[in-house]
């Protein structure tokens, strides 16, 4: 010991063990805060090391000959003090595993202490000695992992989500592939059939005339096979639209001339409103009449047990402005401010639709119906062509009146 | 004289009927053929006035024949009809209309009267040019 203390440079802040000051030194320079309390003297402070200095951020001369109250806050202070008492009396030591106090710039400090009681028989008192371990960092960085970790729940549940939605439109792929293939080889023997029936059809037995109903019956059958095939393979496929400026008025008008007959037969009244200076609309008009013929067929059904028959068409414009969108909803992603969009509503005072009906009825092969009278594609079909165009559809049960509201929300084209 | 039809498609019933309904009038004579792969034979030895052509076929498709066809000097300018189920009424799709490199195309399942109108119509045309 003595070689090496001759040869070598004895760093400053190692204590000549001949001064007799080196147990202060040791203290100070412990990577612990260490503190102690005289329990016989109101737990006031005896011992203040620099690093309870800097964890506290309360220099040794304010600390020394205080109690805990005169340099804590109140709430901390108690805590301390109840702490205190009760290792004193357990004469044992305790650990606290996380305690947290407050420095004077206003932060936090979280602390791992042992609190171990020491009897000090020279001088007859008990000593309350506490060594403390800064953890705010790790206890920040536990924080941050725990956040870290709810932020992972939630992105995780919005994959799950997402997944889910893949999943679907990967159902829908599949579908689609499998329904074109289907309407392929169900179309040729429906060919092979209606060639069949036509044959039939010139050699008709005069004396037996139900040979023509059971033709015209086949031929019927033959028609509705297709439609669904095509319903089908319309549902499950992104076809190309030939849209045009379109106005809606017109369109409109033509499609209840396309449907007088079956608004005759049911005994329907229609009311058309436009507003004026309606904008024209992007449209596919083949497309467009399939979704107003499907809804007018849809009305003219929840409506067979009633004795006044109404449908009511209103077309209107509305300007897109800031309190009208939806924040965090589809329609804001949609629509931009700014934008003309132009609202077709069709309601009937029909049945409406029940609770538990009204969130299927756009999922395909959903129906009320009874086999042959839909194919439960109708719904499917409509909402598919609407976002095809860019557009919006809803459908709820009128409020103040019986039956459905169905609302299609297009876009007018953007001005450039 | 009745006009003289070649109806290429590889679905035997569906040509078999095909037949008896345009024959059955006596204003066309049918001939069909239901391999693809030997369709150009069949058009050469019997030179018709108009070809009914099937889209989807195994072997050469109906693009193909109709491909072969023009390079022909006897058969270019005889005129197609293609058949098909991959549309449906009122509707073009994108694919099928390409295939039939720009003869008219009747969806399967077809009506006679519709399917005559068109032969018809194909017909005054090539008389006409």
């Amino acid at each position: 010991m003595q070689e090496i203390s001759r040869n070598k440079k004895v760093p400053k802040n190692v204590a000549n063990v001949s001064d007799g000051s080196y147990l202060q030194t040791v203290i100070d320079n412990l990577p612990v805060a260490l503190f102690a309390k005289d329990a016989g003297d109101d737990f006031r402070f005896v011992l203040w090391n620099k690093e309870q200095e800097r964890v506290t951020t309360i220099p040794r001369e304010k600390a020394l000959g205080k109690v805990d109250s005169q340099i804590f806050s109140a709430e901390i202070a108690e805590y301390f003090r109840d702490v205190d008492r009760a290792v004193v009396k357990r004469g044992k030591k305790v650990v606290i595993a996380e305690e947290i106090i407050d420095t004077d710039e206003g932060g936090e400090i979280y602390l791992k202490t042992v609190k171990v009681p020491i009897r000090d028989e020279e001088r007859d008192r008990t000593l309350l000695v506490g060594i403390s371990e800064d953890i705010t960092e790790r206890v920040e960085a536990r924080e941050q992992l725990k956040k870290l970790n709810e932020n992972l729940f939630e992105k995780n549940k919005e994959l799950e989500s997402t997944q889910m939605q893949l999943i679907q439109a990967a159902k829908m792929e599949s579908i689609g592939r499998l329904a074109a293939g289907v309407a392929h080889e169900v179309k040729n023997p429906l060919a092979m059939l209606l060639m069949g029936v036509e044959y039939l059809d010139s050699g008709i037995d005069p004396d037996d005339e139900n040979i023509e109903i059971i033709l015209n019956e086949m031929r019927e059958a033959i028609e509705r096979a297709d439609d669904i095939v095509r319903g089908l393979v319309d549902f499950s496929s992104d076809r190309q639209l030939a849209k045009e400026e379109t106005e809606l008025e017109s369109l409109i008008n033509h499609i209840l001339l396309l449907t007088r007959h079956e608004l005759t037969r049911s005994s329907v009244s229609v009311k058309t409103t436009f507003d004026k200076n309606l904008p024209t609309a992007l449209l596919d008009s083949r497309k467009f009449e399939q979704v107003m013929i499907n809804l007018i067929l849809n009305a003219i059904h929840a409506m067979k047990d009633i004795k006044s028959r109404k449908i009511s068409i209103n077309v209107s414009k509305e300007e897109i402005e800031e309190a009208s969108l939806d924040v965090g909803a589809r329609t804001a992603r949609k629509f931009r401010l700014g934008d003309t969009v132009i609202h077709i509503d069709l309601k009937d005072n029909g049945t409406g639709i029940s609770n538990e009906d009204i969130e299927k009825v756009f999922d395909p092969f959903f129906t009320t119906k009874s086999t042959g009278v839909g194919t439960g594609l109708g719904l499917s079909v409509v909402r598919k062509i609407v976002e095809l165009h860019g557009g919006e559809i809803s459908i709820r049960n009128r409020i103040l009146k019986k039956g459905a509201h169905v609302r299609i929300t297009l876009v007018a084209p953007r001005s450039l | 004289m009745a006009h003289k039809v070649l109806a290429i498609d590889d679905e035997a019933g569906f040509t078999r009927l095909l037949k008896m309904n345009l024959e059955k009038d006596g204003l066309y004579e049918v001939r069909v053929e239901n391999d693809s792969n030997i369709a150009l034979k069949a058009a050469l030895e019997f030179m018709p006035d108009v070809i009914l052509l099937d889209l989807v076929m195994p072997g050469m498709d109906g693009g193909d024949v109709s491909a072969l066809f023009q390079t022909k000097p006897q058969l270019k300018d005889i005129p197609i009809i293609m058949l098909t189920a991959l549309i449906s009424q009122g509707e073009t799709s994108e694919d099928a209309v390409a295939l039939a490199g720009g003869n008219p195309v009747l969806p399967k399942p077809v009506k006679l009267d519709t399917l005559i109108a068109c032969i018809e119509e194909v017909l005054k045309g090539s008389a006409a040019s």
